[in-house]
């Protein structure tokens, strides 16, 4: 079957009425945790975890990733008309969109960063098409060792590019890896800090502790604070941008979707570094540089076309490697494997339909998400004025309901609570959770094939420094530090990361 | 016996909660914790099967990670311990952060013996009188609305099988 074969039934999947659905819950629920600040992609993501194990894979995994590319559309809205930024990628919207929405620009402003996101967010999907099914391919020949060292490459990226200090992302990366190891060893079945607990032989539930880490420590987190949000109402027929803006967006949307698209490889905190480097790459190139910070139209268009474009490169390293290189899609390596479906090289070949299924649902989401977001504004914009007070039972009803589901087990809601109150905690005094989740979820492949590795190669260490390894070692080296040096050569440091992450 | 006006206004005490606590105190603190949770682990794995360097067993991961976590908890705790005070501080016990802990801790004792829908709308019924400070008819109200369409989506529509208590 070709390519395109398997694209046409992808689309018929992803066309089917569940499919449509689902995709349109995932986008809205996107949307609306995008606009809710405080409430991110990966709160969202985790919320509705435990409603897809009722699905069939593609379907789940259409919904999870709408939530994820939906909270990049919904985060311009509230940076533009709030200049409070949804989440961490629309900092920089913040910038030149608030200051348009003053200046009674608010429509244009969100016209624009809806029509850069659907064009950013279509321009990666193609990426993830053509490049996801040759590297899986290559991928397939490579041993556990291999996978080994990948897995520890990505995790040292992680701690030297993410927000916050090294050392502290490096014991939450170890934390991660640790809380990993707890239950059944998958190649002795030896029980492990079990504590005689049958509860924790299944190992402590992912579900129950990437909603309490991420979804709970971040609803305390906003119970903090209590000030009222006020909007500026941009009027459905102020949305219609003038030619000129158009004209002067049309070259930071195409850039930016480069950009975007290029730095999606990095894992951490890309979409957040991409959003930096195009608007000083637009800045650079502007003729008129003052402009920017006093509501440029390029300020808006390249930062939210980039966070976009992250999304579909993003997916290549779970689609195509089995590893997750940023939170959310730590979230969507979880679902596939609760529902037995193994992301990585072998995904093409064992289940076509869940890649090609994402990949068509990804184009018809990216049209909902363009519909949703422009007439509708008006509707988001007052979700902000829900008390907060209202949606956190809400929201922890669900989850409550969705943790117990997955294993029918008591144990797994108080995991999810203390985990809530250790995650609090620990975001307090500016631990990051997001290594610990990516390292959680790669702990036990590490571990396994570590040791597969050793016994493969009759105990030689040499193993991880074979040929294929400094092959795949080097290649992805350089191509990170190819990425990396761009970045800085644009200016982007990653204190810039840190200030986004706090914001 | 002295006349009302003369008494003195009581100096206002700072009030009990939120605490705030030194971010040095407090990150030394948790760097402590963090490297018990890594000991702990190093111990208990210390009593597994832990194979050799070239053919690891079960406990070799464990240990090698949880002796990795202690060290950087000890680095955290030094760099700390080396940095100025700055006097920054960080505020615990929020009134509204406490109730949704409690609350949400008290879930689990109940979802059993109460039944999921009556646990989860007593905690519903709670949060909203304590932190959205509607009144009970409302909250009761709201609540009872809440569980029924939960019930309707997750049992009904998902066919999830939750706990139903004494009834």
């Amino acid at each position: 079957m070709t390519g395109f074969e398997q694209l046409v039934d992808g689309f018929a999947v992803a066309l089917s009425w569940k499919g449509l659905l689902y995709c349109f819950i995932g986008c809205l629920w996107g949307t609306i945790v995008g606009v809710l600040p405080g409430l991110g992609p990966l709160a969202g993501m985790t919320l509705l975890l435990p409603l897809t194990f009722g699905l069939e894979p593609t379907i789940g995994i259409i919904m999870l990733t709408g939530i994820f590319y939906g909270a990049m559309y919904g985060g311009s809205t509230t940076s533009i008309l709030v200049r409070i930024p949804g989440e961490a990628a629309s900092v920089v919207t913040c910038i030149d969109g608030y200051e348009m929405a003053r200046q009674g620009r608010a429509g244009p402003a969100l016209m624009i960063a809806a029509i850069g996101s659907f064009i950013g967010g279509t321009f990666s999907i193609l990426g993830l098409m053509f490049i996801a099914p040759p590297l899986a391919k290559v991928m397939v020949a490579i041993g556990p060792s291999v996978e080994v060292v990948l897995m520890l490459l990505a995790l040292s990226v992680i701690a030297v590019v993410s927000a916050g200090s090294r050392t502290k992302t490096a014991a939450m990366l170890v934390l991660g890896l640790v809380l990993g190891t707890v239950g059944l060893d998958n190649l002795t079945g030896t029980a492990r800090f079990t504590f005689g607990n049958p509860d924790l032989a299944g190992g402590l539930s992912f579900t129950a502790l990437a909603i309490g880490l991420f979804g709970i420590s971040e609803i305390l987190i906003n119970l903090e604070q209590t000030e009222t949000i006020k909007a500026i109402q941009p009027k459905l027929r102020e949305l219609i941008p003038r030619w000129k803006d158009l004209r002067e967006s049309s070259g930071a949307v195409g850039r930016a979707s480069v950009i975007g698209f290029i730095f999606g490889i990095i894992p951490g905190v890309s979409h957040v570094v991409s959003t930096f480097v195009s608007y000083a790459a637009e800045k650079r190139i502007s003729k008129h540089p003052e402009q920017f910070g006093r509501g440029a139209i390029a300020g808006v268009a390249g930062p939210e076309t980039a966070n976009n474009a992250v999304t579909g490169t993003a997916m290549i390293p779970l689609l195509a490697l089995g590893i997750p290189s940023i939170p959310a899609t730590a979230i969507l390596l979880s679902a596939l494997t609760i529902h037995g479906v193994q992301p990585g090289p072998l995904l093409l070949k064992d289940h076509p339909e869940v890649f090609w299924g994402l990949v068509a649902s990804m184009y018809i989401g990216n049209v909902m998400l363009l519909i949703l977001n422009l007439p509708l504004v008006g509707i988001f914009v007052n979700l902000l004025r829900i008390p907060y007070a209202w949606l956190v039972p809400i929201i922890l009803i669900v989850s409550i309901i969705g943790v117990y589901s997955v294993n029918s087990s008591v144990a797994d809601i108080w995991i999810m609570a203390l985990s809530g109150g250790a995650g609090y905690v620990l975001r307090k005094f500016g631990y990051e959770m997001a290594p610990l989740l990516l390292a959680l979820v790669l702990g036990d492949r590490l571990e396994d094939n570590f040791r597969l590795a050793l016994t493969m190669s009759g105990g030689s260490y040499a193993t991880f420094a074979d040929h294929a390894s400094i092959i795949v070692v080097a290649s992805v080296a350089g191509l990170l530090l190819s990425v990396q040096a761009l970045a800085w050569a644009f200016g982007y440091r990653k204190s810039f990361a840190d200030q986004a992450e706090g914001a | 016996m002295s006349d009302s006006s003369d008494v003195e206004p009581r100096p206002s005490r700072p009030a009990f909660l939120p605490r705030s606590i030194g971010a040095r105190r407090g990150g030394l603190v948790l760097a402590g914790a963090l490297a018990a949770v890594g000991l702990l682990f190093v111990w208990q794995a210390a009593g597994l099967d832990l194979g050799g360097i070239g053919l690891p067993g079960a406990g070799f991961f464990p240990l090698l990670t949880g002796g990795a976590l202690a060290a950087f908890a000890i680095a955290i705790g030094i760099q700390l311990l080396r940095e100025r005070d700055d006097g920054r501080v960080i505020a615990f016990g929020h009134r509204d952060v406490l109730i949704v802990f409690a609350a949400m801790l008290g879930v689990p004792l109940l979802f059993e013996p109460l039944g999921a829908y009556g646990t989860l709308g007593l905690f519903g019924a709670v949060l909203l009188v304590l932190i959205a400070r509607t009144s009970f008819v409302r909250a009761g109200i709201a609540a009872a609305v809440a569980m029924v369409m939960c019930w309707g989506f997750f049992q009904q529509l998902l066919g999830l099988q939750l706990p139903t208590g004494p009834w």
